[in-house]
């Protein structure tokens, strides 16, 4: 089937949920946050459609895509000249959003469907029923993107540790200066203060890869 | 007395019910022969018998999505070597192939078929590991030392060719880094006629050894619907009876040229799906590779390797495609999106193991502690790639 005629499908079943067309490198659909489960089940178990198969589930931080115009997305932020995280205070204002990926084995046509949500409230309905595979996409599309996704059955961090504080793939995210007391820039190790709060990192200290710091095995 | 979870012999829950005994959570990892990489799973047994699996991932995450945000599009070629490390090539070609589908370049035909040399030779190296390891799993010693003996003899080829031994970065946005050197055809060729000799021998050797079939056939049987649920590919699905294959079903590069069949399931020696199928594709697959090899080969034309009307800085327009080739784990899929910008806006990495190792929470349970061991072998996955 054609991606116009599975969208018009949509259109016909599910009214004003089915938001727009996609006519990009990939066909597809743009649809509601709130109703993508159902759809979902509808492109699963309708018989002209068949999609059983989820190909992949992409977390999204549209930030900077559509307002920066062509190429002019924001930079990611790095590190500085002396290897310290670089400090921002820029918060994205862009989009978040998800991708799905969909095969018919049966049929041989593929769809994508295109969710976009609110910053301030990333919230998806999880596919997780519909597709098991799912499961553990949502949870790295909320690990690294930190989308949400109503009716998971575990919606918990997969890739990096529970204690992880933001999600990385996001366009506004900064590195941490330092984790569970390990700094996370490159500087001295021994020089860090630890008390109750937790690890103070010192400003003053050269980076072990400075020949000037002693002990650091490059004089002479 | 009843039957138990796995209906084979005596009752382990009716012992259970004398003996008030009580769960027992195992820790399989993160270091452990049997989960091929730095995987931890959580396993729950009553006795011999698994009650659930829970699979923890990440600790080989490398934030590779992210560090493409900071690359050029050539650039972060490199990082997707580092996916699967066992496969290099077929990482590689995934990557190339989408940024061109993108682009609308069209790459010059000689090097279309060193791609595909490459990625089948790649291809036989990387089931080579699957089947040794697997038999290593299974307690046999001797057939992985054969497997790495061949193997040997790609990764010489493909280092007179690239440079490097294990990680490649040959493929490149339009074509390949550097042309083949003089004698590559003959190489290969030499490798092919001695590798078509060499896979009946492993069959003597482990494919149809009696104890190798008691521990495989009738195990971990993971049929064609727990597949497009769960989303496994490759070897996994065609293991389950479904001939569906990226290379024939979904083609890319000059796959459609070349003559060659997909090997499935078929319950030789137990049930559709069982982990000795999933083997048995992987055995049968590598004499399809050699055939592809040849008619590349014999097929291989003159000419340069780089798409001329590239620019150094790579520039893709703005939009988004999912692409998926078939690496030797299954289907790799590229999700990329575009801003019209020098650098990947956002690139999701759909890997097959990752998709292949979440079948075990579902499969797992219901089988014997052993058998949970062979059916992680027979998914043959590679943790570079789960965790990226």
């Amino acid at each position: 089937m054609e991606a116009t005629a599975i969208h018009a499908l949509l259109q016909s079943r599910f009214g004003d949920a089915v938001l727009d067309y996609v006519d990009s490198f990939e066909k597809g659909s743009l649809v509601a946050a709130g109703r993508v489960g159902e759809i979902a089940a509808f492109l699963r178990d309708d018989a002209a459609l068949g999609f059983e198969s989820l190909m992949s589930l992409a977390g999204l931080d549209w930030d900077g895509y559509d307002t920066a115009g062509k190429g002019k997305s924001v930079d990611i932020l790095g590190y500085d000249e002396l290897g310290r995280p670089e400090a921002s205070d820029r918060v994205g204002d862009g989009d978040l959003g998800v991708a799905y990926a969909l095969y018919s084995h049966r049929h041989g046509h593929k769809h994508t469907l295109f969710v976009r949500v609110p910053r301030a409230a990333p919230q998806v309905a999880s596919v997780a029923a519909v597709w098991a595979t799912a499961a553990w996409h949502e949870r790295e599309a909320w690990d690294l993107v930190g989308i949400r996704f109503a009716g998971h059955p575990d919606l918990k961090r997969i890739l990096l540790d529970e204690e992880w504080v933001g999600h990385p793939l996001r366009k506004d995210y900064v590195m941490p200066g330092s984790w569970q007391g390990v700094p996370l820039d490159g500087r001295d190790y021994a020089a860090c203060k630890w008390d109750e709060a937790g690890v103070t990192l010192p400003d003053d200290v050269k980076k072990p890869d400075d020949p000037q710091q002693p002990g650091n095995g490059n004089q002479g | 007395m009843s039957e138990t979870a796995t209906g084979r012999g005596w009752g382990a829950q009716d012992v259970r019910r004398e003996l008030h005994s009580e769960l027992l959570e195992i820790n399989m990892g993160p270091q452990h022969p049997a989960t091929h990489g730095v995987l931890r799973l959580l396993v729950h047994t009553d006795g011999e018998i698994v009650q659930g699996v829970t699979a923890h991932i990440g600790y080989l995450h490398r934030c590779a999505e992210k560090i493409a945000e900071g690359c050029d599009w050539r650039q972060w070629m490199v990082y997707t070597d580092r996916f699967d490390y066992l496969a290099p090539i077929n990482m590689n070609f995934g990557y190339a192939v989408a940024v061109e589908r993108m682009l609308g370049v069209k790459v010059p035909e000689r090097a279309e078929h060193i791609r595909v040399i490459c990625a089948e030779l790649q291809r036989i190296a990387s089931h080579l590991i699957a089947i040794g390891t697997f038999g290593l799993d299974m307690g046999a010693w001797t057939p992985l030392l054969y497997c790495f003996r061949e193997r040997e003899e790609i990764l010489n080829i493909l280092e007179r060719i690239s440079g490097g031994r294990m990680l490649y970065n040959y493929f490149d946005i339009g074509g390949l880094r550097y042309d083949a050197y003089e004698g590559f055809e003959r190489d290969v060729l030499d490798f092919v006629n001695i590798m078509e000799q060499k896979i009946p021998e492993y069959d003597t050797l482990l494919s149809y050894n009696k104890i190798f079939i008691e521990r495989t056939a009738d195990v971990g049987v993971i049929d064609v619907a727990t597949c497009h649920a769960y989303g496994c590919t490759g070897p996994v699905l065609r293991g389950a009876g479904v001939p569906f294959d990226c290379r024939k079903d979904d083609p890319y590069s000059i796959y459609d040229r070349f003559e060659f069949d997909i090997p499935y399931g078929e319950g030789e020696q137990g049930t559709v799906g069982d982990c000795w199928d999933r083997y048995m594709v992987r055995m049968r697959e590598m004499y399809e590779s050699c055939r592809i090899i040849r008619q590349a080969v014999d097929a291989l034309p003159g000419g340069p390797v780089k798409a001329e009307e590239l620019k150094k800085l790579v520039k893709v327009p703005q939009g988004s495609l999912y692409t998926r080739t078939e690496s030797s784990k299954g289907e790799i899929g590229y999700h990329i999106f575009a801003d019209g910008g020098s650098k990947p806006f956002r690139t999701k990495v759909r890997s097959p193991s990752f998709s292949n190792l979440h079948v075990i929470e579902k499969v797992g349970p219901g089988m014997m502690l052993s058998d949970l061991v062979a059916t992680i072998g027979s998914l043959d996955i590679v943790l570079g790639e789960i965790d990226r």
